[in-house]
């Protein structure tokens, strides 16, 4: 253990000279050159970093190319963490998030709040589904309802994750909804998969009953007709091609859950540059080839900037913590 | 890789496999009760600490067996190997302490050299090689992998 | 028929000049890749994808192109397993056992030969299997839930005395040593931090390539430094591949079995490459006994893991494409390459975009006719990167080590661990417990784990959830005829002496 003690105060100082270094620099100013994904290659936040850094270049919003930096850890909280020692006043960079990473902060799984980043921007929206086997004995979202509280233990329901997560919250959000005491909440079987598709596969394979998640991950199966969707947990029933697919406001239950992507950048930059890089990410979501790369990902183009966003983050981290006093999940 | 013509020489492991059995009895024991730590999870039948004691069963009961019957081990090293083995991690664990902060290109040369040297070659290759070494993972991480390293601090390029 | 006339066209597309050379240049790249410790086809493939971009490929010579970075990455895997007893990612780790045990003997060129006439069988199987089987194969890979993938994981942890031909308590403990360090870092079913000590750095977890390169190319690099008299001598003899291709044929049961076992370990989603490779070796040493010198450097130990681990990769295939479900690391790149070429596998893959599927399929045959024939040539010129004194090889080994473990998350705390590994692995060494069931462990506890919590999620907290399948049960039952056969086989072996 030596060693690593040893290695701890070795990155203390490398961390320090470099926090040293980058005070006595003036901070570049912009454009924009690095996005870090929080996550592994492979995944959403870094599908996000690389996509928008592949636009930004392309529309020629920046000079030269986005360099993307897979910083994995604590479902973002290794970045987060890095940002907030080490880049703080970092005008060049942004980070990738989503209600995910949101919802992580306002149950405290950060080392921070939110007042710790400042918020860009929203550039758009997966919504939640729930959904049963295309052989289901469950027609609409009532029936499935009325088992899960008549019998809630009579029913094991999926997603990608973990319990008191963005999708359990969401689907106890809707069983709340529908008359669920409270008591009762936590005898609903919850299962855990490393995404939308297992869970989905796992449905199929007759393991769970239920699956709630994003649709973008699992709108093949919709389209293949393997899966049955109950509701959508979208305000407005969606664009072309699941404008049928029924919302759960439609069925009577007040319920939306979206899975937004959007980016934070460090607490310490300035207002010059936070509009400037708000102002670059508005023009490349105006852009018709943002609307193409987030279609053909099951994304719905959805704007948020500024201090409008950073509010609308604020009030969603609130909203959460609500919810998860409620459910249990955090005291 | 070590040497080709010496056949690595079997020892008896009374000493090693001992003192390896009780490092890891005591790993299992410890592991097993800072296990009762993790808060049962929200709404889980099986909670987080008890796949950690699951295993730490196996591995107290083995590392019991391992003291009680000890097996073989391969020759320690003498004492001027294990020199050149602490100066080699020394030497490894400062590169990543000033990887960031030097940049790679100072780092890497400087470690790389002292490196060869501590493998026995004589100062002379030793800084061409070393020299050669550090320019070419530059060039085949930097430019043609496309994987930034850490630059020089006050070099942009 | 539709098939064939479709993987007709497919191949026609494959020929054409410009793709031949791509599928050339990305086999000798993902070669390069693969075979440096620490870089594997995660990071090939992540780093062309910007690439291919760049260059404004058409889809499909893009696809041809990555494609064959995979497979180069799975296939230059072995070169370093063999050659310097450091695997360079993790499915390449079992043939170090038998790999580099005959590198040490002069038999590095037929090592390598071998193992490539291997590779390419075990992956043309698998190629041929998605063509044939895919939609059945589908179909029985959904029968695995959490409780079957529980049973799996428990054959392969049974099966471990089989790793080494050391003393089978010491692997048994490798394996829970691993487990437990498997453990570390944030529960991602409750969110609770398991033995971090407030660090973030292991909050996702020990990084199993950390633990990878740190326990063999650091421990390697210890143990030379053990006596360094010598390291002016080129480190290794390394003769022809060509030996290699006859001995491929002695081999030819062993790897018709190991392809096969491989495959299935791939279609499942969540076994991957890595188990693949591991049951195909513990198993086809039981299947030989005693009639094999396993781990002294037995022909049949490189062709097992080989097949095995190709046939996996190509296996692993199925789901991706027909349920978007990547089964391992490198799949989840792959698919998330097609997504960004506008393809998005599922359901419909194989009925709405079918020219792609079958052009996909044809590359894979390229791309792994292309690596058998690399394979004479890269032998020639590995063996010149050899006759480099160790005193060059093995600084250059460690430099290698470090970089690319640097680039994967750009923290000095991840070298800092590979070190610590190193000196873990140096001192595992001397007490002669392997380290190949660690990095299992560390590998595959994660999904183990969790497949039990959700079974027992699912039953409620009843542990009689896992053995009420068909499936789990034969799988156990399986694991104890194993158990039993070898305890049996010992005692009569005892008896007749």
């Amino acid at each position: 253990m030596s060693i690593l003690k040893r290695a701890r105060h070795g990155f203390a100082a490398a961390a320090f000279l470099g926090a040293g270094l980058a005070l006595s620099s003036p901070s570049q100013a912009l454009p924009i050159d690095e996005c870090i994904a929080p996550a592994d290659p492979g995944g959403g936040w870094d599908f996000t970093c690389r996509s928008v850094g592949k636009l930004l270049r392309d529309l020629e919003l920046v000079d030269g190319s986005v360099q993307v930096t897979n910083m994995p850890g604590g479902v973002g909280a290794v970045a987060f963490a890095n940002v907030a020692s080490e880049r703080s006043d970092d005008s060049d960079l942004i980070v990738a998030t989503s209600t995910v990473g949101m919802t992580q902060i306002a149950q405290g799984q950060y080392p921070g709040g939110a007042d710790t980043m400042r918020w860009l921007a929203m550039l758009g929206t997966d919504v939640g589904v729930i959904l049963v086997d295309d052989e289901s004995e469950y027609q609409t979202l009532d029936e499935l309802l009325d088992d899960m509280i008549n019998e809630p233990d009579s029913l094991a329901m999926a997603g990608s994750s973990g319990a008191g997560g963005w999708d359990h919250i969401r689907a106890l959000m809707l069983a709340k909804a529908a008359g669920m005491p409270a008591d009762q909440i936590s005898s609903v079987k919850w299962v855990q998969f490393d995404g939308g598709g297992p869970a989905v596969t796992q449905m199929m394979g007759g393991h769970v009953d239920v699956v709630s998640t994003d649709l973008g991950e699992i709108a093949g199966f919709i389209e293949s007709g393997d899966v049955r969707v109950l509701a959508v947990l979208s305000e407005e029933p969606l664009p072309e091609p699941f404008e049928d697919l029924p919302t759960a406001t439609s069925q009577g239950y007040d319920v939306t859950g979206y899975n937004w992507r959007g980016f934070y950048t460090g607490g310490d930059v300035s207002d010059d540059d936070y509009n400037a890089m708000v102002e670059t990410l508005q023009t490349l979501y105006d852009s018709d080839e943002w609307k193409d790369v987030a279609q053909q990902n099951g994304l719905v183009p959805l704007w948020r900037g500024g201090e409008d966003f950073d509010d609308f983050v604020r009030q969603s981290i609130e909203n959460v913590q609500e919810v998860s006093r409620e459910i249990g999940v955090i005291e | 890789m070590s040497e080709t013509d010496v056949q690595p020489e079997r020892i008896s492991g009374v000493v090693g496999d001992r003192i390896a059995g009780a490092v890891l009895l005591v790993l299992a024991v410890a592991a097993w009760s800072y296990s009762f730590n993790f808060t049962a999870g929200f709404m889980q039948p099986v909670g987080p600490g008890v796949f950690p004691r699951l295993v730490c069963v196996p591995l107290g009961v083995i590392s019991l067996y391992l003291i009680l019957r000890p097996g073989f081990n391969q020759r320690w090293p003498h004492r001027a190997a294990l020199i050149r083995q602490g100066c080699a991690l020394a030497l490894l664990t400062s590169y990543g302490a000033f990887l960031e902060p030097w940049g790679f290109l100072p780092a890497s040369l400087v470690t790389v050299i002292l490196l060869i040297r501590l493998f026995g070659a004589r100062w002379k290759p030793a800084l061409v090689c070393g020299a050669v070494l550090t320019v070419g993972l530059y060039g085949l991480f930097e430019f043609a992998l496309g994987m930034p390293l850490p630059n020089m601090p006050g070099l942009d390029w | 028929m539709d098939t064939l006339a479709f993987l007709a066209q497919g191949f026609a597309v494959a020929v054409e000049p410009q793709h031949l050379f791509l599928a050339l240049v990305g086999c000798a790249l993902g070669t390069l890749i693969g075979s440096l410790p620490g870089l594997g086809p995660v990071n090939g493939v992540a780093l062309m994808i910007p690439l291919t971009f760049n260059f404004g490929l058409a889809p499909t010579a893009a696809l041809i192109l990555l494609v064959s970075i995979y497979y180069g990455c799975m296939y230059g895997g072995r070169i370093s397993s063999i050659l310097l007893n450091i695997p360079g990612d993790e499915p390449a780790m079992m043939t170090t056992l038998d790999g580099h045990p005959m590198a040490r003997q002069g038999l590095g060129g037929k090592a390598l030969g071998l193992s490539g006439v291997a590779s390419f069988v075990g992956a043309t199987v698998a190629t041929i299997g998605l063509t044939l089987f895919a939609p059945l194969l589908v179909g029985v890979a959904i029968q695995f839930g959490p409780a079957e993938y529980f049973a799996l994981f428990m054959l392969a942890f049974a099966t471990i005395g089989g790793v080494t031909s050391g003393s089978l308590s010491k692997s048994f403990i490798a394996a829970c040593l691993g487990l437990l360090l498997g453990t570390v870092g944030l529960d991602s079913v409750s969110s609770v931090p398991r033995y971090t000590f407030g660090w973030f750095e292991i909050y996702d977890g020990i990084d199993f390539i950390v633990a990878l390169v740190g326990l063999f190319a650091i421990s390697e690099c210890l143990l030379f430094l053990e006596d360094t008299r010598h390291s002016d001598k080129p480190t290794l003899k390394l003769g022809s591949a060509l030996p290699g291709m006859r001995s491929a044929w002695q081999c030819r049961s062993t790897i018709t079995r190991s392809s096969f076992i491989g495959f299935i370990a791939g279609v499942l989603p969540g076994a991957g490459a890595a188990l693949g490779s591991f049951l195909s070796y513990t198993l086809e040493k039981r299947w030989l006994g005693r009639h094999g010198k396993f781990g002294q450097g037995d022909p049949r130990g490189v062709a097992a893991p080989e097949a095995g681990n190709n046939a996996a990769a190509g296996g692993a295939l199925i789901p991706m494409l027909s349920l978007g479900i990547p089964g391992s690391g490198t799949t989840a790149i792959l698919l998330a390459m097609l997504l960004s070429m506008n393809i998005t596998p599922g359901p419909l893959l194989f009925e709405d975009q079918p020219e792609m599927v079958w052009g996909l399929v044809a590359a894979l045959f390229i791309g792994n006719v292309m690596l058998l024939l690399l394979n004479i040539p890269l032998v020639g010129l590995f063996a010149r990167v050899l006759r480099a004194p160790g005193w060059f090889l093995m600084p250059m080994v460690v430099m290698v080590a470090f970089v690319g473990i640097y680039s994967l998350s750009n923290s000095a705390f991840d070298l800092y661990m590979m070190l610590a590994f190193g000196v873990l692995g140096y001192i595992l060494r001397k007490l002669e417990i392997p380290t190949v069931p660690v990095v299992l462990g560390l590998l595959l506890g994660g999904q183990m784990e969790y497949n039990l919590r959700r079974a027992m999620s699912i039953s409620s907290g009843d542990w009689d959830i896992l053995w009420s399948s068909g499936i789990s049960v034969g799988i156990y039952a399986f694991a104890a005829t194993l158990i039993v056969a070898g305890l049996l086989f010992n005692w009569l072996v005892k008896q007749s002496r």
